[in-house]
């Protein structure tokens, strides 16, 4: 998304400088830019020690089986042979994070939009305003709040939801949702219902208030309905919009496990376990630090194959 | 039809009767429609509040309606706990915050205003670190925290978040610089200001709405991180707010009061926080989203 502004960083007047500036000799114009380089070196300090260093020594970890304080024995690429051939729970939890991060996207999208157009067709300023900011609020409420609070909502003594299934005579759809194998990863999935995502309904909202009133309203007078309105005028022009929260929320979605962490910590017997989850779990449980490393990486070249992507075919300029 | 062809998108303010008008004529169903999404996203935290009020046999006999008499002190207890965390949080989001902004703001400067050598491989070594997942640092950096003796220390959350807040800030903050009006600098430098002049007088003065969104969103990162403190951190004292909820969960489970009083305590600094700068927030949320 940024790496399109590129182009923007030398502008004509800036490269009718540069021409002249390239005639001086390197050493002139590094001295020159010494300025430059101090402001800099604060920022490179800091990438250095904990961005470039951890993330260098991650690939390098990663192909050597290794326990922090016993020796590391280099085994090249079988920590990601097995990961792929022998590891069932790490084959198990791509395909639950594949599923989670469908369902994110699709919520996500489908709730925001709607709510996004509900709020764009009111009428009165007012209101608009006030839902506007009531769909924003609770991004405020800290992640962690909400986890606890479905965790309790799920559990199977006291919590809410087998409250409500007995009381509507559903007796016998009543379980430990939780920490039953077969719908566990359903709970983690369907946490927070009705999925508002204020951030995603914000985003949309702009996209639809940028539209310019012209078009919609000769449409109308051109007789258009509401509902082609949404689908001739308004989804097309917001496509933007909602490719970018596609792409954030898969992103997003193949690294989080904050959720499951909280929650299940990827059981009962793995039925929710997801890449990162697996990743700590080797890491910090059983001291398996180059084989978490390695599981560290793939989802380093995931999400590398998924930035290309989204650059080469997916980012438009329309925002 | 011919009434909404005539609208002019509510842009300005109507009275009270024009208002009630509106809804009578044709608002109604949207709002009743959203009102349940609003309902369905608090109803949780409704739920957290007529429990944060009962005792334990309390909670037994009745566990979902409010039940007299209502115990507010155990608001008194969780609020003793969780307000040790929320201190760890601010000392840790504040520093970690300050250090985000100094260092994005002065490189974003060095690549948004200046001219030197480099710029462009040293920018897009900057650009590659967007690519890096947490993930992928998360035990080299736990390694090297604690070979840096920093576990169990304040530094060991803000040093990492600084270097890894930074990168986001310092390109919403570089587009911001490079928006600003060349001549501005230019006239600066004729009238013999040095470059850290144009910086502190022209840059920053001029960002500041962009400071504070970068801010915002920043404390946001920070605020919500779990896995992280709890990885570096094993001294209860030292928990900043969101380890510090969920280890306070853990203790006390079953006394569903006390949890779901601290679990509502621990979400008002945000709260607060977006009250005095929703302006920012919002803004943050949309266009920084967009712009990057």
């Amino acid at each position: 998304m940024a790496v399109k502004e590129m182009p923007a960083l030398s502008s004509t007047a800036a490269q009718a400088v540069d021409v002249q500036e390239r005639r001086k000799p390197l050493a002139k114009r590094i001295y020159e830019g010494r300025v430059a380089y101090t402001m800099l070196a604060p920022t490179f300090v800091f990438l250095l020690v904990f961005m470039y260093y951890p993330a260098l020594l991650g690939l390098y970890r990663s192909v050597f089986k290794w326990a922090p304080g016993l020796s590391a024995d280099f085994v090249a690429l079988d920590n990601f042979v097995h990961l792929f051939t022998k590891d069932r729970v790490f084959l198990n939890s791509m395909d639950h994070m594949l599923q989670l991060a469908a369902w994110y996207v699709v919520s996500t999208v489908g709730v925001s939009l709607f709510i996004a157009v509900l709020i764009h067709r009111l009428r009165g300023a007012r209101t608009q305003y006030t839902f506007r900011l009531g769909m924003i609020l609770p991004v405020v409420i800290p992640a962690i709040v909400p986890l606890m609070l479905w965790k309790f909502i799920y559990d199977v003594k006291v919590g809410p939801l087998n409250a409500i299934l007995t009381w509507v005579g559903l007796e016998s759809w009543t379980r430990a949702w939780l920490a039953d194998p077969n719908v566990a990863l359903y709970a983690v999935m369907l946490r927070n219902f009705p999925w508002v995502d204020g951030v995603a309904i914000l985003i949309l909202l702009a996209g639809l208030q940028a539209i310019p009133y012209e078009i919609v309203e000769s449409a109308m007078i051109d007789g258009a309905s509401e509902m082609r309105r949404f689908w001739s005028i308004e989804l097309p022009l917001i496509a933007g919009q909602i490719k970018l929260i596609t792409v954030l929320t898969i992103m997003w979605g193949v690294q989080e496990f904050t959720a499951v962490f909280a929650l299940t910590q990827g059981g009962p017997i793995n039925s929710t376990m997801v890449p990162g989850m697996w990743m700590f779990f080797n890491a910090f449980r059983i001291n398996k630090m180059g084989y978490a490393s390695a599981i560290g990486v793939v989802l380093f070249l995931l999400t590398l194959v998924l930035t290309l992507i989204n650059m080469k075919y997916i980012t438009t300029e329309e925002y | 039809m011919s009434a909404v062809v005539t609208e002019t998108r509510g842009q300005y303010r109507r009275s009270r009767g024009e208002q009630v008008g509106l809804f009578l004529r044709g608002d109604w169903w949207r709002i009743v429609l959203l009102g349940l999404f609003l309902v369905g996203g608090i109803a949780p935290l409704v739920m957290a509040f007529l429990i944060s009020l009962k005792t334990i046999p309390q909670f037994a006999r009745q566990p979902f309606a409010l039940t007299f008499p209502l115990h507010w002190e155990n608001y008194g207890f969780a609020f003793e706990i969780v307000l040790e965390f929320i201190k760890n949080s601010m000392i840790v989001s504040g520093v970690t915050v300050v250090g985000v902004l100094l260092l994005a703001s002065l490189s974003a400067y060095a690549f948004g205003i200046l001219e030197f050598p480099g710029r462009q491989v040293l920018f897009y070594l900057v650009l590659s670190l967007m690519m890096v997942p947490s993930a992928m640092t998360l035990i080299p950096s736990f390694v090297l925290v604690k070979d840096l003796g920093l576990m169990n220390t304040y530094w060991a959350m803000i040093l990492p978040w600084i270097a890894s807040g930074q990168v986001f800030a310092m390109f919403i903050l570089r587009t911001f610089f490079e928006s600003l009006p060349r001549e501005l600098f230019d006239a600066a430098r004729i009238d013999g200001a040095s470059e850290w002049q144009g910086y502190w007088r022209i840059a920053l003065p001029l960002s500041k709405s962009m400071l504070g969104v970068a801010a915002i969103l920043n404390i946001l990162g920070t605020w919500n991180n779990l896995i992280w403190p709890y990885l570096t951190i094993q001294k209860q004292a030292l928990l900043p707010l969101t380890p510090g909820l969920w280890a306070y969960q853990t203790e006390y489970f079953t006394r569903y009061g006390l949890t779901m009083a601290g679990l509502l305590i621990g979400s008002i600094p945000l709260v607060l926080l977006f009250i005095f700068t929703s302006r920012w927030f919002v803004a943050g949320l949309t266009s920084g989203a967009i712009k990057v």
